[in-house]
Parts: structure tokens; sequence; C-alpha cells
């Protein structure tokens, strides 16, 4: 396919952008994880000194919990301000008038036959 | 002014005819910024032609008329009473249609801030923790990314990165200051709606395809926005509430071939299209203002 480059073979990402992307990877999944680990899912020539700094920066800004679940040395995101926020949200999605429906949403609804299709091209695991 | 100050209603008609098929054929990145202009442009112009008829009541004024009759003076009328009339109403339902679009964008503008609360200023990404999937930019100096914990669960690495690619987009391209502009023309002229849906979409398309480049791979872009469309279905299984013509479906097409070319030729068209009505607008004023000399011989 045009334009097609290896995986993680990407160009340099900013401090902040790697920020997000190990907050991100951080709240996908309901374990803590260790610095290693998280260097292995987001990887892409990304040097394993790089990914503890930033948990650092992370951990200073108090986004993410440090020593969790009796593993040293793993991290778990910080719940506080992302539970207000999810309320907030909630909040302006049931008002009548969404204001968020304003917005450029990242996806938009599906018909049912279209479900199908984007099944097939998942392989069956989209579900 | 007899035939300019119609220009921009002329244009209106056209516009939404046309970008459609300007959006199929040239790149995203230009399609949505030369339409904006033509939009934004010809809604201005629009909405000044109704002004300038409007103006043309100016010589049934009592004053204006008893002085021209005491004179000896025929007053001229350059467009028909009743169109006059027609316009001074239309112009209040184009204030009262601003208005309420001005409000519900001050309105939105406010739940953001509120969704930012709690989070420091500087990290981009806020996350929701919430199980329902939801993702959006949230413009601003800095502009922030939220995501929903669903939606980061239920997507693989590359596209969690495709996603956070796709929503910084958005912010660094600003594009709600399109759909802004876009909403505003809309209000002001309601014949331009189909050319807000038109750049809607080209906007998505723009941002999918920078996170296509960013991330460095179509395929992957394809299959992110594939799987978050479905879970995203899911979590509101049997609304239709945000079913949007196939909106989804022709992006994920779209990434599967390849980039559409920067067309300029078919761009200047475009902006061309758009500068016409606002010299229809400028013409017509003039021609407006010698009247209102004649009418008006103390100015």
């Amino acid at each position: 396919m045009a334009g097609t480059r290896p995986h993680g073979r990407a160009e340099r990402r900013s401090a902040g952008e790697l920020e997000s992307e190990v907050l991100a990877a951080l709240w996908a999944t309901d374990d803590a994880l260790t610095p290693a680990e998280i260097h292995a899912e987001i990887g892409g020539g990304l040097a394993y000194n790089t990914v503890h700094t930033i948990l650092k920066r992370l951990y200073d800004k108090g986004l993410v919990l440090r020593d969790v679940d009796g593993r040293r040395g793993a991290y778990r995101p910080a719940k506080n301000a992302a539970e207000l926020t999810a309320e907030a949200m909630h909040q302006a999605l049931d008002r009548g008038p969404d204001p968020i429906a304003a917005l450029q949403q990242f996806v938009t609804g599906l018909s049912p036959r279209e479900e199908e299709a984007l099944r097939d091209l998942l392989g069956g695991n989209g579900s | 002014m007899r035939i300019d100050v119609y220009v921009p209603l002329v244009l209106s008609l056209l516009l939404p005819v046309i970008a459609p098929q300007v959006g199929r054929r040239v790149s995203p990145a230009l399609a949505a910024r030369v339409l904006t202009v033509a939009a934004s442009l010809t809604a201005a112009a629009s909405t000044w032609a109704m002004v300038l008829l409007a103006a043309t009541l100016i010589d049934r004024a009592p004053s204006v008329a008893a002085e021209a009759s005491e004179d000896g003076r025929a007053l001229p009328e350059p467009v028909p009473e009743t169109i006059a009339v027609v316009a001074v109403a239309v112009l209040g339902v184009i204030a009262f249609r601003l208005f309420h679009a001005v409000r519900a964008h001050y309105a939105t503008r406010r739940v953001l801030l509120r969704l930012c609360e709690g989070h420091p200023p500087d990290s981009e990404l806020i996350v929701a923790a919430s199980s329902t999937p939801h993702a959006f930019a949230i413009p601003g100096t800095p502009g922030r990314i939220l995501v929903t914990s669903a939606m980061l669960g239920a997507l693989e690495p590359a596209e969690r990165r495709v996603l956070l690619a796709h929503e910084r987009a958005h912010l660094v391209h600003r594009h709600s200051a399109s759909a802004t502009a876009l909403a505003l023309a809309a209000a002001a002229n309601p014949l331009l709606a189909p050319v807000r849906t038109t750049v809607t979409f080209l906007l998505e398309r723009w941002a999918d395809e920078v996170a296509a480049g960013s991330v460095g791979d179509r395929r992957t872009t394809a299959l992110a926005l594939a799987r978050a469309a479905l879970i995203s279905q899911r979590a509101r299984a049997g609304c239709a509430l945000h079913f949007s013509e196939h909106a989804v479906t022709r992006r994920i097409a779209a990434l599967q071939t390849a980039p559409p070319p920067d067309l300029w030729p078919i761009g200047a068209a475009v902006l061309a299209l758009g500068a016409l009505p606002a010299l229809g607008a400028v013409d017509a004023t003039g021609d407006l203002l010698r009247l209102l000399a004649e009418t008006l011989p103390g100015w």
C-alpha cells in the first residue's frame, strides 16, 4: 500500500506527544505496567531511558501512581481528575442539545450493513 | 444593482452542488480550505445583499418622500418594494439564527473548559474514566485531546497512536476555526448547510491523512477507524442519532486507496467562485450609494 512504512518507524515524536502515548498505554489496560512493559508496547525506536524520563514527568504532574499492586516500579494512571472529567462529559452528553456533538468526533455511527463490512475488515476480531 | 445584488444568492445555490465534487477529487486539506473560504465569502455577501435590498426602502421614509415631492423629484426604485420588505424579514431571521449559532458555540466552549478542570495545563491528553467510547479534540491554546478509557482500551497500540495523531491534526490545523466559520455561514445562509456537511467530512478526512502520514501506515489508520467505529456503535446500540451518510465507511474506503492530489487549478476555481459574490456585493453597494446620493441630495 502507498506510503506504508514498517511499524514504529514513524517520525520523531515530541516530548508532549510521548507523554500522551505513555499515558494512553497505561489507561488502555487494567494492569499496572512496568517501564519495560510500556517500552515493549509503544516501542518504535524509543530508548528505554526515554520511557523512564516520561514516566517521571507524568508522576511529577500527578497523572500516574508508582509502586502499585505491590509491584515495585509498576505504574498505574491516577483516576481522580479522569473521573471528574467523565462526570462532566456525561452531564454534557445527557443535556438536550448535545454541545459535544458540535465537535469533530473521531468516528460517527454505522448502519447494520456497514457494521458487518467493518467486522470483515478487522478479520472477525473487531467486536 | 438590479443584477449584482442577486449574484450571492445564485452562488449559494451553486456552491452546495460543486462542493461534494471538489471533495471527491481534491486532497481534503485543499478542498476543506477553499470551500471554507468560498462559503464564508458567499454567506457574508448574501447577508450584505439583504442589507442592500432592505436599504432601498429608505426612499419610503416619510421625510425623504415628503422632501422629494416638495422638490418635484421622482424617487428611483431600484428593486420592487415587496422584495425590499422580504429582505428586511430575512435579515431578522438571519440575526436570530446567528445569535443562536454564537450562543451554541459559547455553550460548547464552557463545557469543554469544564472537561479540562483538574488536569495539568501542560499535558496534551485528557483521559475521561468512562465506559463510553469517545474521542474528540478540545481547541484552545494549548489544544487538548480528550479520550475515554473505554476507547483507549479497545485499540491496539499502533491504533492509539493513529487516534492521537488524528486529534492532534485537528488542533494543529485549527479545524475548529473552519468548523465555526461554516457554522456561522450556514446560520446566515441556510442554503449553504450542505457545504457545511461536506467540509465537516473533509476535516475528518484531512485529519485521517495526517494521521496516516505520521504513523506511516494507511492500513493501520483504516483499522483504527473501523475498530473505533464498531465499539462506539455497540455502546450506543439502537441509537441512530450519529448516523451520518456512511461517513466512517467512506473515510475507511479513502484510506484504502492512494491519497487524492492537491489539484490547485480546481482549488483556484473554487476561490474564484467564492470571490464572485463578494465582488457582486461590492458593485451593488456602489450602485446603491450612487442612488442614495441622488435621492438624498443633502448627504
